[in-house]
C-alpha cells in the first residue's frame, strides 16, 4: 500500500513535506466531571486510512464530533491543511471539506433515496442531478445503490451505503466514519472497508475510521490511534503492531481469552478455539425441565405495518436457571419478539403466559409487571428517557419503591441511585447527571442495573453486547450468566453466533418468524446453525 | 458575570430595543412617542386600580398556561385553549343559573362546572386522539371555532344562556349577571383590587410544578412526553396518561375561564358571558407557557408580564395611534421576550469558539 496516491507525486517534489490534512493539538473538552477528551493530539495524512481504538466513553466521539463541529472543545487547536481553523459548526467543517457517516442515520424512511441524498441542499432541486451523481459515486467506489429505492425498505447496510453517498457527493477530502459496522453483517463489513480503501487511494482523501473492533483497525487501516479515558495511549503504524498488543493498549490491561475473542470476532474462523470451550463450558447444565415453564408463548402471530407477518405461529418454552440463545439472521421476527415481551406490540393471534397465567399483550406494561426484564436492542427507543436523570431512569419501571402516598421521596430515590451505581459500576457525574450526558456502555448498564434490580424471573436480552467494548462484553455476559446461576430464565437473542454458542444452554434458531429449530448447546455445530439460519430444513 | 444577571440584562435590553423601534414606528405613523410609552406604563402599572387590573389578566393566563405545561408535558400539543377557555366559561354560567344555591356554594359549583367544561372540550380531542389517531393539535384547534359557534348558539336560546328578556334590554347575545354574592371576592389591598384567583392562581403553579417533579403521576407523564416506548414497556398507558393530561389541561383552560366570568370585573363581561368572551386569553396563555418553556413557576412571571402588556396596550389607544400600530407595538414586546433564550444560546457557542482559538 503505497503511502500517498499516485497523483500527489509530483506534487511531492514542489512541497518537500505537504502540510497533513488535519493536525488537532491538545484538543480538551469535559462535560461536567468527565473529561471526555484531555489535550488529545492527532493527525491526519492524506491517502490514508486512520483508525481511532478506544472503549466506550474513551473519548473517540467527542473527539470526531469537535473536528466536525458537533462539539466546541474547551481547549486546543485545530489545523487544516497547515492553516489554524476553527470549527463551530457543522456547516463550518463542510466548508473544510470534513464530512461524517454516523453511527445512526438520519434518513427519512419515507422518502427514496435519491430524495434523502438532496435533502439539505438549498437551492432549486435539481433531480436528474442528483440521481446522475449517486449513480456516479456508485461507480466510482463501489456502493451500489437504487436512486428510486424507498429507504424505510432497505436494510441496515444499504442505508448506510445511503449515508456514505450523501457525505461523498460533497466530495469531502476528509471522511470520518462512526463505527460503521455496529449495524453490519460481516459480509457488508467487508464490503464497507473495500469502499473505505477506494475512498482513501481515489483521490486521496484522509479517512477515519473510528471503532473499537480490533479485527477491523488491524486489517483495514494505515494507522492506528489508541484512546482510553480521553487520553492518546498509543499511536502506531497498522503493519507494525498485532492483535495483542492492540488489545492490550485499549483496556489497559491483560483481557480474558473469552473476550478478548469477543472483539476480534474470529468465533467461526476459529474452530479449534471453540471446540475447547466445549469442554470448559462454564454454565453446567443444571436445568430441570421437568417442572412447569416459567415462560409460555403460545402460537403467537404479530403483523406489522404494511401486513408484513412478522412472528409467525411462533411457539417457545422457558424454564428458570436456562440461557436460552435465539440466533438468526437480523430481520427474522427477532425485533417482534422482543417487543412482544415488552408489551410494545399488538399481537393478532396466540398468548403469553408466565408461570401458567396468561399475559394481556395489550397492556402498557403487563410484562414488565409480570416478572419480564428486558435489555432492548435499541435502548434509546425503549431502554432509557434520555431527558431525564440517571436515578430516574434507574426506577423508570417501578417507582413505587422510592415513593410514599404517591410522592417520590428525593432522599430514597437518590440513595437507591448512588447504591445502584456502585453496584454496576457507572461512569457518570452523579446520580442526578442527565441520560444523555453517559456514554453508551454506561447507558446500557443503567438499564442492566434497573432490569435487574426488580428480581424478574426472566430476562429477555436482545443484542446485549452490540455495540460494547471488551471490558463491557465481559461484564455483560458475567451479569447474564449469573442471573441464570440465581434462577432467572434468560432469553439471549443475538444476531452474534460466537455469543449464542458461548452463553447458551439451549439453542433456538429463528427464520421468518418462527423458530426453525432446536437443540441443546453440547449438540449444537455450527454448520447446521448455519443451515437452518439460512432457512434450510435440517 | 452571573448567569442570572445576563438573562436579567438581555431581557432589559431586548425589551429597550423593542421599546425603541416602537418609537420610531409611531413616530413615523404621525404619532408622538411620549405619550405612547407613557400610556403604556399608565395602563400596566402607574394608574390608579392598573395593579389590580393588571393581575387580574395574568390570573387566567397563568392558569391556561399551566394546564398547556401538563399536556405538553405528557408529549401532547394542545393549542385549543381559547375554545376550552370559552367553554368553560359557558359551563359555568349555565350551571350557575341553574343549579341556584348560597352565594359560596354556588361559587365553588360554578367554578368546578368551568374546570369541567374545559375538560370535556379537551376531552373530546383526547377521545378522538386515541380512539382513532386523530392529532391532538388539529382537533384543539378546530374546537375553538366550534365552542365559538355552540357557544353563540347558546347564547340565543333563553332556556340556554341568554338572559331572559326584562334582564337583558336591548342586548340580544348575553347572559344573565351573576348575583353580587355569587361573585368571587376582589379584596382591596394599596387602592387596587386585586381578583383572588390570582393568589389561587399562584398557589396552583407551585402545586403544578411539585406534581410534575416529585410525584410519581408527574414522573410517569414526563416519562411518555420523553420517550413514549419506554414509557409504554414501564406500564405508563399513553391513552390513561394522555386523556389525563388533555382533560387536566382542558380544565385549567375552563377554570380560566369560569373566574373571569365570576370574577373578571369590567374587563372580562362585568360578570356576565357575552360573545368572544374569551377576548385571546386562551391564545396569549399559550403563549406563556411556550415562553417560559413549560415551567411552571417560570410561567407566573412570564404570565405577568404578558398581562401588563395587555393592559398597558389598553391605553394606547386612547393616545389617538391606530390600532393596528398598537398590535404591531405588542408584538414587538412579545418578539423582545423571545429574542433572549436565542441569544443566550449564540453566546454559549461563541465562549466556546474563543476557548478554542484562544491557544491557535
Amino acid at each position: 500500500m503505497s503511502t500517498f496516491p499516485s497523483r500527489l507525486d509530483g506534487a511531492g517534489e514542489a512541497f518537500a513535506s505537504p502540510a497533513p490534512a488535519v493536525v488537532l493539538t491538545g484538543i480538551t473538552k469535559r462535560f461536567g466531571s468527565v473529561l471526555a477528551c484531555d489535550g488529545v493530539d492527532l493527525t491526519l495524512e492524506r491517502g490514508r486510512i486512520h483508525g481511532i481504538l478506544g472503549e466506550n466513553g474513551a473519548g473517540k466521539s467527542t473527539l470526531m464530533k469537535v473536528l466536525i463541529g458537533l462539539v466546541l472543545p474547551d481547549a486546543g487547536s485545530i489545523a487544516i491543511d497547515g492553516e489554524k481553523r476553527s470549527i463551530l459548526d457543522p456547516l463550518d467543517a463542510a466548508e473544510l471539506g470534513i464530512g461524517m457517516v454516523h453511527q445512526h442515520f438520519s434518513l427519512v424512511e419515507s422518502l427514496t433515496v435519491w430524495e434523502n441524498v438532496a435533502l439539505g441542499e438549498s437551492g432549486r432541486l435539481k433531480a436528474d442531478a442528483v440521481r446522475k451523481r449517486i449513480g456516479d459515486i456508485s461507480d466510482q467506489y463501489g456502493l451500489y445503490v437504487d436512486p428510486y429505492a424507498r429507504v424505510g425498505d432497505l436494510t441496515a447496510g444499504l442505508r448506510q451505503r445511503v449515508e456514505i453517498v450523501k457525505c461523498l457527493r460533497r466530495d469531502p477530502s476528509i471522511v470520518i466514519f462512526d463505527e460503521p459496522t455496529s449495524v453490519l453483517t460481516p459480509e457488508e463489513s467487508s464490503q464497507l472497508f473495500d469502499v473505505l480503501r477506494n475512498v482513501a487511494t481515489f483521490d486521496g482523501q484522509a479517512v477515519v475510521l473510528v471503532s473499537h473492533k480490533l479485527d477491523e483497525v488491524l486489517d483495514s487501516t494505515d494507522d492506528v490511534t489508541i484512546m482510553r479515558r480521553g487520553r492518546v495511549v498509543e499511536r502506531w503504524p497498522t503493519s507494525q503492531t498485532d492483535i495483542k498488543s492492540l488489545a492490550n493498549a485499549m483496556v489497559g490491561r491483560e483481557v480474558s481469552l473469552r473476550s478478548e475473542r469477543a472483539a476480534l470476532g474470529t468465533l467461526a474462523t476459529d474452530p479449534e478455539v471453540d471446540e475447547g470451550e466445549v469442554a470448559e463450558e462454564p454454565h453446567q447444565l443444571s436445568v430441570s425441565r421437568t417442572t412447569a415453564p416459567v415462560l409460555e408463548i403460545d402460537s403467537v402471530r404479530v403483523v406489522g405495518p404494511g401486513g408484513v407477518l412478522l412472528l409467525d405461529n411462533l411457539n417457545l418454552r422457558l424454564w428458570p436457571g436456562e440461557i436460552v440463545g435465539v440466533a438468526g439472521v437480523e430481520g427474522n421476527g427477532q425485533r417482534a419478539l422482543a417487543d412482544l415481551l415488552s408489551s410494545l406490540t399488538p399481537v393478532q393471534h396466540g398468548m403469553v403466559e408466565v408461570d401458567g397465567e396468561s399475559i394481556s399483550t395489550s397492556k402498557a406494561g403487563a410484562m414488565g409487571r409480570a416478572g419480564i426484564a428486558v435489555i432492548p436492542e435499541d435502548r434509546h427507543d425503549s431502554g432509557v428517557v434520555l431527558d431525564m436523570t440517571v436515578a430516574e431512569n434507574l426506577v423508570l419501571t417501578d417507582q413505587y419503591g422510592v415513593s410514599r402516598s404517591g410522592v417520590i421521596d428525593l432522599r430514597s430515590l437518590t440513595g437507591l441511585a448512588e447504591r445502584m451505581i456502585d453496584d454496576f459500576d457507572i461512569q457518570c457525574s452523579g446520580a442526578d447527571a442527565p441520560m444523555w450526558s453517559l456514554s453508551g456502555g454506561n447507558q446500557q448498564r443503567v438499564v442492566l442495573a434497573r432490569e435487574l434490580s426488580n428480581s424478574p424471573k426472566i430476562l429477555v436480552a436482545a443484542q446485549p453486547t452490540r455495540g460494547l467494548d471488551v471490558g463491557a462484553i465481559e461484564y455483560m455476559t458475567d451479569r447474564i450468566r449469573a442471573a441464570a446461576a440465581s434462577g432467572v430464565a434468560v432469553l439471549l437473542i443475538s444476531s452474534e453466533l460466537e455469543e449464542i454458542m458461548d452463553l447458551s444452554d439451549r439453542i433456538l434458531v429463528m427464520h421468518r418468524g418462527q423458530i426453525v429449530g432446536e437443540m441443546d448447546r453440547p449438540d449444537a455445530d455450527l454448520e447446521r446453525l448455519g443451515l437452518l439460519m439460512g432457512g434450510a430444513t435440517v | 458575570m452571573a448567569r442570572g444577571a445576563e438573562w436579567l440584562v438581555l431581557y432589559v435590553l431586548s425589551i429597550l430595543v423593542a421599546l425603541a423601534l416602537s418609537a420610531v414606528l409611531v413616530e413615523t405613523t404621525g404619532g408622538s412617542w411620549r405619550p405612547v410609552m407613557t400610556a403604556l406604563v399608565d395602563g400596566s402599572v402607574r394608574a390608579p386600580g392598573r395593579w389590580g387590573e393588571t393581575l387580574g389578566s395574568a390570573a387566567p393566563l397563568l392558569l391556561v398556561a399551566l394546564g398547556t405545561v401538563i399536556s405538553g408535558r405528557a408529549g401532547l400539543v394542545n393549542i385549543g385553549q381559547e375554545g376550552q377557555l370559552l367553554m368553560g366559561a359557558a359551563f359555568a354560567t349555565y350551571f350557575s343559573f341553574a343549579l341556584g344555591g348560597p352565594g359560596p356554594i354556588n361559587l365553588v359549583v360554578l367554578l368546578i362546572f368551568g374546570a369541567v367544561g374545559g375538560a370535556v372540550w379537551a376531552g373530546i380531542a383526547a377521545v378522538l386522539r386515541f380512539w382513532r389517531g386523530v392529532p391532538e393539535v388539529l382537533s384543539t384547534l378546530l374546537l375553538v371555532t366550534v365552542a365559538g359557534q355552540a357557544v353563540a348558539y347558546g347564547l340565543g336560546r333563553d332556556w340556554l344562556l341568554l338572559a331572559s328578556k326584562a334582564n337583558r334590554g336591548n342586548r340580544n347575545q348575553v347572559s344573565e349577571q351573576l348575583a353580587t354574592g355569587n361573585r368571587l371576592p376582589r379584596p382591596d389591598l394599596f387602592g387596587n383590587e386585586i381578583p383572588l384567583m390570582v393568589f389561587v392562581a399562584v398557589i396552583l403553579a407551585v402545586i403544578v410544578a411539585l406534581v410534575l417533579t416529585r410525584t410519581v403521576w408527574g414522573f410517569r407523564l414526563r416519562m411518555l412526553g420523553h420517550n413514549p416506548r419506554t414509557a409504554q414497556r414501564a406500564g405508563v398507558s399513553m391513552s390513561h396518561y394522555g386523556v389525563s393530561a388533555l382533560m387536566i389541561g382542558g380544565a385549567f383552560a375552563g377554570l380560566a375561564g369560569a373566574s373571569m366570568f365570576a370574577g373578571g370585573g369590567f374587563s372580562f363581561g362585568n360578570y356576565r358571558l357575552v360573545p368572544g368572551f374569551s377576548t385571546n386569553i386562551g391564545w396569549t396563555g399559550l403563549l406563556v407557557a411556550l415562553v417560559a418553556r413549560e415551567k411552571a413557576v417560570a410561567a407566573i412571571v412570564v404570565a405577568f408580564v404578558f398581562a401588563a402588556l395587555r393592559t398597558g396596550s389598553g391605553f394606547v389607544g386612547s393616545t389617538g395611534v391606530a390600532g393596528r400600530i398598537t398590535d404591531v407595538v405588542q408584538g414587538l414586546l412579545v418578539l423582545a421576550l423571545l429574542i433572549p433564550p436565542a441569544v443566550m444560546f449564540l453566546r454559549d457557542r461563541r465562549r466556546a469558539r474563543f476557548a478554542t482559538t484562544a491557544r491557535a
